[in-house]
C-alpha cells in the first residue's frame, strides 16, 4: 500500500477527480485503510463544497451601482 | 564532414566506448555533435535503453523497425546504418532489401510484421493512431510491453531520422538505393486493423497501455519530475509500464532540455511549441504553453507562438531559429545545409544551431511518443489551436494560412466583441454594458488579491476607468474578460505597492506542497451545513479567506468562489496551470484548517 506522503501528493489530483484509473486504486486502497488520510479528504470535500456554495464576497448592487455610476458619470464629464 | 563543425572526443569518451561495443563503429551521426558532448550522452543513453539491449521484442524486430521508419522518411544516413547494423545481426540482404522496398513479406511472423506496419502509421501520421490499432496487435499476439517497446522505438528512429536531417552527418557506409518514392505500407493479415482514421482516433480515450503507478518516493526520477515541472505530467506516468526505458528517457531529458549553457529555457520551450503545433500535437502544445508561462511568458503570447511565432513578440533572430526549427521538425523535403547557414548569418553559434536540431528531435520523439501510447492531456491546449484544428486540419498550414486567425477564433469564442467594438468606437452606454457584466469577476480579482473590501472597491473603480482610457489598445488577442482581469490587478498591485508588506503572486514565489501538512485530524460533522445558518457559513468561508496569504487566496476565490476552470485561473492569472493547482489545494487547505474547529464532530456536540 502507498504511504500517507504519496497519498498526498496525490491529493490535489484526487480532489480534482483527475487521476488515472490506476492511480485511483491506489488512493481508494490507502483511504480505506488510513484513518488520518480518510479524514483529510473527507473534511477537505466539504471544505470545497462549503466554500463553492457559499455566494461569499458577491459585491450587493447597492454597492456596485454607486461606484459604477461615478464611473459613468466622470467619464461623461472627461468626455464633453 | 556534416552541416557543422566537429571537435575532437577521446576515444575513452563513454558514449563512444559503448557505440563501439555494441555495433562495432562510431556513427557519424554522433560525431556531428561532438561540438556538444552532452547530447552524444542523451543519443547513447536513448539509444542504449530501448535498442541496444534486449527487450521485450527481439533486437532485430527493433532494428526492422529502424530501418523501415528510416526508408520510409527516405533517410539515407540512416538506412545505410541500420542496413549494416542488421547484417551483423544475421539478417539476409534478400530481407534488408524486402524491408527498403516494400517487397514481399514472407520472412516475417504475423506479430512482427504487424508491429511493423503499425510503426509505420506511427511514424507517419501519428494522429491516426488509436487504441484499435493497439488491439490489433495484441490479437496478433503482442504483449502490452512489446507494444510498448515498438511505440519507443518508432519514437527513437523519428529521432535519430530528425538529427540526421539537420545535421547531414558524412555516410558510414556506402548508402543504399532507395525507391524514388515512400513505400506502401506492407499489407498482411492485420492491416486491417490499421485503418488512418483521425477522427476515429481523436474520439478514443487513452492511455492504451497499463500504466502501473509509481511515485516521487518510489521512483526517484519522478521526484525530479516534480521538482522541474511542479507536478508529474501524464506523460511520464503513461509510462510506467517500463519504468528502466522511463528513467532512460528522463536521463536524456535532462541532459538535452535543463542546461541553459547554449540556447537559453524559453528558446527550448518555444521550439517544443512551433514544432509539436506544426505536427498537430495538442497534448505537446498545452505542456508547452504551460512550462513558458512558468518561464513567465504571457499565456496570450504562448498562444501566439503556438498559432504562428511571427506574429509573437520575439526577436527576429528567435523567429528564423523557429522557421527553422519548424522546417526541420515537419521533415520538409528541402532542408538543406543553406538552412544552417542561414542561421549562422543571423549571428546563431554552431553550438546553439546543434542544440536546435537536438530539441527539434526530442521533440519529436515526445510527439510520436505522445500520439503512440494515446497520453491523456493534463490541461486543456489554447482554444485558438484548437479551434485551428477544426477549421484548418493539416500539417501543412503554412504560417500565411495561419495568419489573422487568433483573432478570428478570438471573435468567435468572445461573448464581449461585438459591445467592446462599440465602446472603442467612443460609445459609453457599451463600456458600461461590459463593466456591469464583469463586475462581480473584477471583485472578486480585486478583494483575492488586496484581501480588502474597502481597498477593492477603490480598485475597482480606477480598474473600470483605466480600461476605458486604454481600451483601443486592446487587440482581441485574449478575452476582454481577460484583459480586464490583468488591469485590475495592475491596479491592485499599485495599491499594494503603498502597503509596507507587498505579497507576491509571481510563478517565482516559491510553491512547495511538502513544506504545509495539515494539523486538524478530527472528524468532521456528516453535514456541516445543517449546524449553521448560510449566512453563518458565509461568514466564516469570507473570514477565512481574508485570512489567506495573498497568492493562496486570489486563486481560491476566482476557482471556488468565482467558478472559473483551473486553465482559466491559470491565464487570468498568467501562471501556469501547475502552479494554480499547487496554490489552490495549500488554500483549499488551510481553510480546511480554518473551519475544522467549527465544523468537527466535537464541537458539534459541544454546541448541543
Amino acid at each position: 500500500m502507498i504511504t500517507c506522503d504519496e497519498f498526498f501528493a496525490e491529493f490535489a489530483d484526487y480532489l480534482e477527480d483527475q487521476v488515472s484509473p490506476e492511480v485511483r486504486r491506489e488512493l481508494d486502497l490507502h483511504l480505506s485503510q488510513c484513518r488520518a488520510c480518510h479524514v483529510l479528504y473527507d473534511s477537505s470535500c466539504k471544505t470545497v463544497k462549503i466554500v463553492t456554495e457559499s455566494g461569499s464576497f458577491e459585491l450587493p448592487q447597492s454597492v456596485s451601482d454607486p461606484i459604477i455610476d461615478r464611473v459613468m458619470a466622470k467619464l461623461r464629464i472627461d468626455r464633453s | 564532414m556534416g552541416f557543422l563543425s566537429e571537435a575532437q572526443l577521446s576515444d575513452e569518451f563513454g558514449p563512444f566506448v559503448a557505440f563501439q561495443e555494441a555495433v562495432g563503429f562510431i556513427p557519424n551521426l554522433l560525431q556531428a555533435q561532438t561540438l556538444l558532448p552532452r547530447l552524444i550522452a542523451a543519443q547513447a543513453v536513448l539509444e542504449s535503453a530501448m535498442r541496444l539491449r534486449e527487450g521485450s521484442i527481439p533486437r532485430a524486430q527493433k532494428e526492422r523497425i529502424l530501418l523501415s521508419v528510416a526508408a520510409d522518411r527516405q533517410d539515407t544516413y540512416c538506412v545505410a546504418v541500420d542496413s549494416k547494423i542488421l547484417s551483423s545481426l544475421g539478417l539476409p540482404d534478400r530481407q534488408i532489401d524486402g524491408l527498403l522496398n516494400g517487397g514481399p513479406h514472407a520472412d516475417l511472423s504475423a506479430a512482427d510484421l504487424a508491429s511493423l506496419q503499425f510503426c509505420l502509421k506511427l511514424s507517419r501520421h501519428p494522429p491516426s493512431v488509436c487504441s484499435q490499432d493497439i488491439e490489433a496487435l495484441r490479437t496478433c499476439g503482442l504483449g502490452d510491453e512489446s507494444i510498448f517497446e515498438a511505440v519507443l522505438v518508432t519514437a527513437l528512429a523519428v529521432y535519430r531520422c530528425t538529427l540526421s536531417l539537420g545535421l547531414g552527418p558524412k555516410p558510414d557506409f556506402v548508402p543504399r538505393k532507395l525507391p524514388s518514392t515512400r513505400i506502401d505500407r506492407p499489407r498482411g493479415p492485420a492491416s486491417h486493423g490499421l485503418l488512418p482514421d483521425a477522427h476515429q482516433a481523436a474520439q478514443r480515450k487513452g492511455p492504451y497501455l497499463p500504466t502501473p503507478y509509481l511515485s516521487a518516493t518510489t521512483f526517484a526520477p519522478f521526484a525530479i519530475v516534480q521538482k522541474t515541472h511542479g507536478f508529474i505530467p501524464n506523460f511520464f506516468r503513461a509510462q510506467t509500464l517500463r519504468p528502466d526505458l522511463l528513467e532512460a528517457e528522463l536521463e536524456a531529458l535532462g541532459l538535452i532540455l535543463l542546461p541553459e549553457d547554449v540556447l537559453t529555457r524559453v528558446q527550448k520551450e518555444c521550439i517544443l511549441l512551433v514544432v509539436s503545433a506544426a505536427n498537430l500535437n495538442s497534448y505537446c502544445v498545452a505542456m508547452h504553453c504551460n512550462m513558458l508561462r512558468g518561464l513567465g511568458m504571457p499565456p496570450e503570447e504562448g498562444d501566439q507562438v503556438s498559432v504562428d511565432h511571427h506574429e509573437a513578440d520575439l526577436s527576429e533572430s528567435d523567429k528564423a531559429l523557429l522557421d527553422f526549427a519548424v522546417k526541420l521538425g515537419t521533415h520538409v523535403p528541402e532542408f538543406s545545409r543553406e538552412d544552417v547557414v542561414k542561421l549562422q548569418t543571423l549571428g546563431f553559434t554552431e553550438e546553439q544551431i546543434l542544440e536546435c536540431v537536438a530539441v527539434t528531435a526530442l521533440n519529436n520523439f515526445a510527439n510520436t511518443l505522445q500520439m503512440g501510447l494515446g497520453i491523456e492531456p493534463d490541461f486543456a491546449p489554447p482554444q485558438v489551436f484548437q479551434e485551428n484544428k477544426v477549421h484548418l486540419s493539416g500539417a501543412a498550414l503554412t504560417p500565411m494560412q495561419r495568419e489573422g486567425l487568433v483573432h478570428v477564433v478570438n471573435t468567435l469564442q468572445d461573448a464581449d466583441v461585438e459591445l467592446v467594438a462599440l465602446a472603442q468606437g467612443g460609445q459609453l452606454d457599451a463600456f458600461e454594458d461590459l463593466v456591469r457584466r464583469h463586475t462581480q469577476l473584477i471583485y472578486r480579482t480585486l478583494i483575492g488579491i488586496l484581501g480588502n473590501p474597502v481597498d477593492a472597491q477603490d480598485a475597482m473603480q480606477d480598474t473600470f476607468l483605466s480600461a476605458f482610457k486604454n481600451i483601443g489598445a486592446f487587440q482581441g488577442r485574449s478575452k476582454f474578460s481577460t484583459w480586464l482581469v490583468t488591469i485590475a490587478r495592475n491596479t491592485a498591485f499599485q495599491t499594494l505597492r503603498g502597503r509596507k508588506n507587498v505579497e507576491g503572486l509571481d510563478e517565482s514565489e516559491h510553491d512547495e506542497n511538502g513544506d504545509f501538512r495539515p494539523r486538524q485530524v478530527r472528524a468532521w460533522q456528516d453535514n456541516p451545513e445543517q449546524s449553521h445558518s448560510k449566512a453563518e457559513i458565509r461568514q466564516l468561508v469570507e473570514t477565512g479567506i481574508l485570512a489567506l496569504p495573498a497568492k493562496y487566496r486570489v486563486v481560491v476565490v476566482l476557482r471556488d468562489i468565482e467558478h472559473l476552470s483551473g486553465d482559466e485561473v491559470a491565464r487570468q492569472l498568467g501562471l501556469s496551470v501547475p502552479a494554480v493547482k499547487t496554490r489552490l489545494l495549500r488554500g483549499r487547505l488551510m481553510l480546511r484548517e480554518w473551519l475544522s474547529p467549527h465544523l468537527t464532530t466535537s464541537y458539534k456536540g459541544a454546541a448541543q
